[in-house]
């Protein structure tokens, strides 16, 4: 009998929250380093009376969220209200546009088993209002079995982009890469910053499993993974725990499982889910998006991270890993960028990017590169004094971290590092060798005799001359005017 | 002279401004005539007596006609800082943090405050006696219902409390009201005043209405009201319609429609004498009489109405858990519990059914069946008024069979319960302005009609009352059960 072989079929749906002044229905702030609930209303606190009212800024950062997915604008969008009680719930219902949304049918790209690309097929987008947040007094932070629970209100009504996709995904290292690629497309298009650990990006994934005697296993949904890494997890462990179950012959439920990180598995959700209806959000008109907003809104799309790529490797000549490398995160390669524009020359940028600011942002534990203190144009003079000769490399570097550490400009830096630009040069500079060779007479004397055919003695004189002068001398003239005292 | 509480908006306005009484001598007027009727007509839930003497204090300080000038609210309008209960328990001692626009605007014109008025819970019914602060008694006599569910606005006004007040009409409650106590209310067209701050019933039926002694004090409560809003996405965007009051308006040449599938309804004699007498004017003023056929409305309209507005009530009723608001549990054990406990004891039975029926007409194995075939019906409804309206300026028709009932008597006549349900909720699902018009006295009964327009047309089927009015003579301060 031939092995049993196991396909997963996994569907992703994401929830990023949208980048916006205001909340999606009323004009409190998004900013959520605030008291609990202080920025509430009484539209986003469902008070009896108040109504929605749609903020334009969303359906603008949906649309663009909707296009780096590669979907179309829907000329028709509606919203419904999901009914379902839980405390965070302020209405009871949550404003949705659930069954007709903004856009829809688009695609992302990932590398299968075979390293092959596939698309994942992405269903739609749609845009909806986020819940409150619950603080439960019990020891495993849930609901049910709390003695107190707290809510607050300042998230209720965040904008959100739900993204479903079609149950194209394989394994867990698709699903990761597929919400990696999404993650870094939406950032691109500024429709989100998607910061994880601000909870801007949760995840469900939707598991089951075909099995080659004919099998199907029933789908089980799976919540509550909040990174990538959790994302992963979790679906692993679904993937070997429904193989195992079918493995004995056994049935898999259709159910909903709530991933437990700290314990590293999924348990089967303890409250049914809530009886869910819809009914089209009266207080609501339709959303109608005509071709004019749709163009002024694809002509704002910034270039998306594929396409920079391909750019940097055509018209800055850098290899193809660099290039994926430095369009990776959008704000490593906005600066990037700005050294470009600035004059600096690509190929030596893209490597002080990488090396230089990247180390002391990873040694001063910098997270945006906005916040990281030396300037592209800075940045851009400081290799220009590389390249015109004026600093050595060396040099350079160390007055790229005396700039990171003190907050300085290049000329400050360069004076307090003890350099003089340009350095040792002319007379000084054929003293010093002299003196050198004058010191060292063994080594004149092979070189005199013609032995020295690879250069070694005359790269060992260089070396020692360099290191007298401590490395301020150009080595291009040390090396020339080496040659011409030998010589003569 | 006459008491000051017996003028009339325009009237009181005209001598508060002239100076010859003051606006304390006009509200205590008024507030004397409220505190000698109420104990027959119990038309407050909240009297605001203490909030009005504070806005007092600032009268005579606007232009607006409203200065001074006191008035009633429907409490399911919202009142920062005043007790706003929609006549449900579930809403407890709830003092709202904002103002409903439609308060708003008259607040800030200067119009004084002197209470919270009945109606039925969350608005659901037509008698004014399904609250959970007890019946309101029609001025005209307090052994009849007063209407409903603005009932206690309209009574208010009847009863020379107030010269104005404002209402809600999801499926005639302000219309049917008007017409019991005998004075005019419209219903203006959907999208026409704010509803922001309105406790909802029927989110897509729902509109805000005044109810007035005269045709012209609703135009001046409309001029005001009717300006777009934009915390509120269904308030109409167009330039502010033009309310302004001519007393010589004449209906020649207007075309006025009666229904044909109606005339078969059956109608108690003096709202069929007052059809006759009132057509009989209308071609007097040089109006043309004729006929529209309705008959998917006469067919669908009823079952289409119940569908849509359970449907939209019970998601709209959703938000009262306890939580944040209202009534409330302390010692329930887990939220399923507090929920339960909470909507049980805070709900009455009436809106407990209607709660129930818009969940089952929404379940997903019958959503399609009804809720969804209701709002495809509903389209072809506005399509069939919206044919009529090409052939006629106006519908005349009564606004119910019969005159105001007894309290508790019910009418066990199903076919008459689907007639009178056929005069106004067809008006709220096609979102048409309606106006209940007062014709005369049956007895000591006053006897009202209806007269609707096609959308946006409230301007003019306010002037058609104003000749209406002009024929049939200005309603009477009902006596209030007191003289
Ligand atoms: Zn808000």
């Amino acid at each position: 009998m031939s092995e049993l072989i196991f396909t997963p079929v996994i569907g992703i749906e994401i929830h990023i929250r949208l980048k916006t002044d205001t909340k999606i229905f009323c004009s409190c702030s998004t900013n959520t380093d605030v008291e609990p609930n202080t920025h509430v209303c009484p539209v986003c606190m469902g008070l009896p009376g108040s109504l929605p009212r749609l903020n334009h800024q969303v359906v603008e950062k949906g649309m663009l969220a909707g296009l780096a997915l590669n979907c179309t604008v829907q000329p028709k969008s509606l919203f419904f209200r999901k009914s379902y009680f839980y405390p965070d719930l302020p209405k009871g219902h949550q404003i949705s546009q659930c069954d007709l949304p903004i856009v829809a049918q688009g695609f992302i790209e990932v590398h299968d088993a075979n390293g092959n690309l596939k698309k994942i097929r992405v269903n739609h987008l749609h845009l909806e209002e986020d819940v409150g947040s619950l603080h439960h007094s019990a020891s495993d932070g849930r609901l049910e079995g709390a003695a107190i629970s707290f809510v607050d209100y300042n998230r209720s009504g965040m904008p959100l982009a739900e993204i479903v996709s079609e149950p194209d995904v394989s394994s867990a290292k698709e699903a990761v890469e597929y919400v990696t690629t999404l993650r870094r497309r939406v950032i691109y298009s500024g429709a989100s910053d998607v910061e994880l650990e601000k909870g801007m990006m949760r995840f469900d994934a939707n598991v089951s499993m075909k099995c080659s005697d004919g099998r199907w296993g029933r789908k089980v949904e799976v919540k509550n993974m909040n990174s990538f890494h959790a994302l992963e997890r979790a679906i692993e462990y679904e993937i070997k725990r429904q193989k195992k179950i079918m493995l004995s012959g056994g049935e898999i439920l259709q159910e909903t499982r709530h991933w437990n990180d700290a314990k590293g598995v999924t348990t089967a959700s303890r409250v049914k889910e809530f009886y869910r209806k819809f009914i089209v959000e009266p207080d609501l008109p339709p959303l109608i998006i005509d071709q004019a907003w749709i163009d002024r809104v694809t002509s704002m799309m910034p270039e998306m991270p594929d396409v920079r790529a391909k750019r940097y490797v055509q018209d800055y000549k850098l290899p193809q890993e660099v290039a994926d490398f430095l369009t990776d995160v959008k704000d490593l390669s906005d600066y990037f960028e700005a050294c470009v524009k600035a004059g600096a020359n690509p190929v030596r940028a893209a490597h002080w990017v990488r090396t230089e600011v990247l180390r002391v942002m990873n040694e001063k534990q910098i997270r945006k590169v906005a916040d990281f203190g030396i300037s592209p144009e800075t940045l851009t003079n400081l290799i220009a004094k590389i390249d015109g000769g004026k600093l050595s490399t060396t040099q350079a570097k160390e007055v790229f971290d005396y700039m990171s550490a003190n907050n300085c400009g290049i000329d400050e830096a360069v004076k307090a590092c003890g350099i003089s630009e340009g350095g040792v040069a002319g007379n000084m500079l054929e003293e010093i060798i002299k003196s050198v060779i004058a010191a060292n007479p063994d080594v004149l004397d092979e070189i005199k005799s013609g032995r020295d055919t690879k250069g070694k003695k005359l790269k060992f004189l260089q070396g020692l001359v360099m290191k007298e002068v401590k490395g301020q001398a150009k080595p291009q003239e040390v090396s020339q005017t080496l040659e011409k005292i030998l010589n003569a | 002279m006459a008491e000051l509480y017996e003028l009339d908006l325009s009237s009181a306005s005209e001598g508060l401004k002239a100076g010859k009484f003051s606006p304390e001598e006009l509200f205590d007027s008024c507030w004397k005539r409220a505190q000698s009727c109420e104990k027959n007509i119990r038309a407050f839930i909240t009297e605001t007596e203490d909030f009005a003497r504070e806005q007092l204090k600032n009268s005579g300080k606007s232009s607006s006609i409203f200065d001074g000038i006191p008035t009633v609210l429907k409490d399911n309008l919202c009142t920062q800082g005043i007790r706003t209960t929609a006549a449900s328990k579930i809403l407890g001692n709830w003092r709202p943090p904002y103002d409903a626009t439609v308060w708003k605007l008259l607040r800030e014109s200067g119009a004084i405050l002197m209470g919270k008025v009945n109606m039925d819970e969350f608005a659901m019914g037509n008698t004014c006696g399904n609250s959970a602060f007890g019946a309101t008694r029609n001025p005209h006599d307090i052994s009849r219902v007063p209407g409903g569910s603005s009932g206690g606005s309209a009574a208010a006004v009847a009863a020379g409390y107030v010269p104005f007040s404002l209402g809600s009409d999801t499926g005639g409650s302000i219309r049917q009201p008007a017409s019991y106590c005998g004075i005019y209310g419209l219903k203006p067209t959907y999208g026409m005043v704010s509803r922001y701050g309105l406790i909802s019933y029927g989110s897509s039926l729902d509109q805000i209405g005044p109810f007035a002694r005269t045709v012209r004090d609703l135009q001046l409560v409309m001029q005001l009201l009717a300006q777009h809003d934009p915390m509120d996405s269904s308030s109409f965007r167009e330039k502010n319609p033009d309310f302004t009051h001519n007393p010589n308006v004449n209906l020649k040449g207007k075309r006025v429609a009666l229904v044909k599938e109606f005339q078969s309804f059956t109608l108690d004699a003096p709202i069929s004498d007052a059809m006759k007498h009132v057509e009989k004017i209308l071609e007097d003023e040089g109006a043309i009489i004729t006929e529209v056929s309705l008959p998917i409305i006469s067919k669908y309209a009823v079952a289409c109405y119940y569908a849509l507005a359970m449907s939209e009530a019970h998601t709209n009723l959703e938000r009262y858990d306890g939580v944040r608001y209202g009534y409330t549990v302390q010692d329930a054990k887990g939220i399923k519990e507090m929920f339960e406990r909470v909507r049980s004891y805070g709900f009455g039975s009436e809106v407990k059914s209607r709660i129930i029926a818009g969940t089952c007409l929404t379940e997903p194995s019958r959503c399609e069946e009804y809720y969804v075939a209701a709002t495809k019906v509903r389209t072809l409804i506005a399509q069939e008024f919206a044919r009529a309206f090409e052939n006629t300026d106006f519908i005349l028709q009564p606004v119910t069979p019969s005159l105001a009932p007894k309290i508790g008597e019910v009418d066990e006549d199903e076919m008459k319960g689907y007639e009178t349900d056929l005069y106004t909720l067809p008006v709220n699902l096609a979102g048409l302005p309606g106006l209940s018009f007062f014709t005369g006295y049956a007895g000591k009964l006053p006897v009202g009609l209806q007269l609707i327009g096609a959308r946006w047309s409230d301007p003019e089927l306010l002037n058609a009352g104003v000749v209406l009015e002009r024929r049939l003579g200005s309603p009477k301060i009902a006596d209030g059960g007191v003289e």
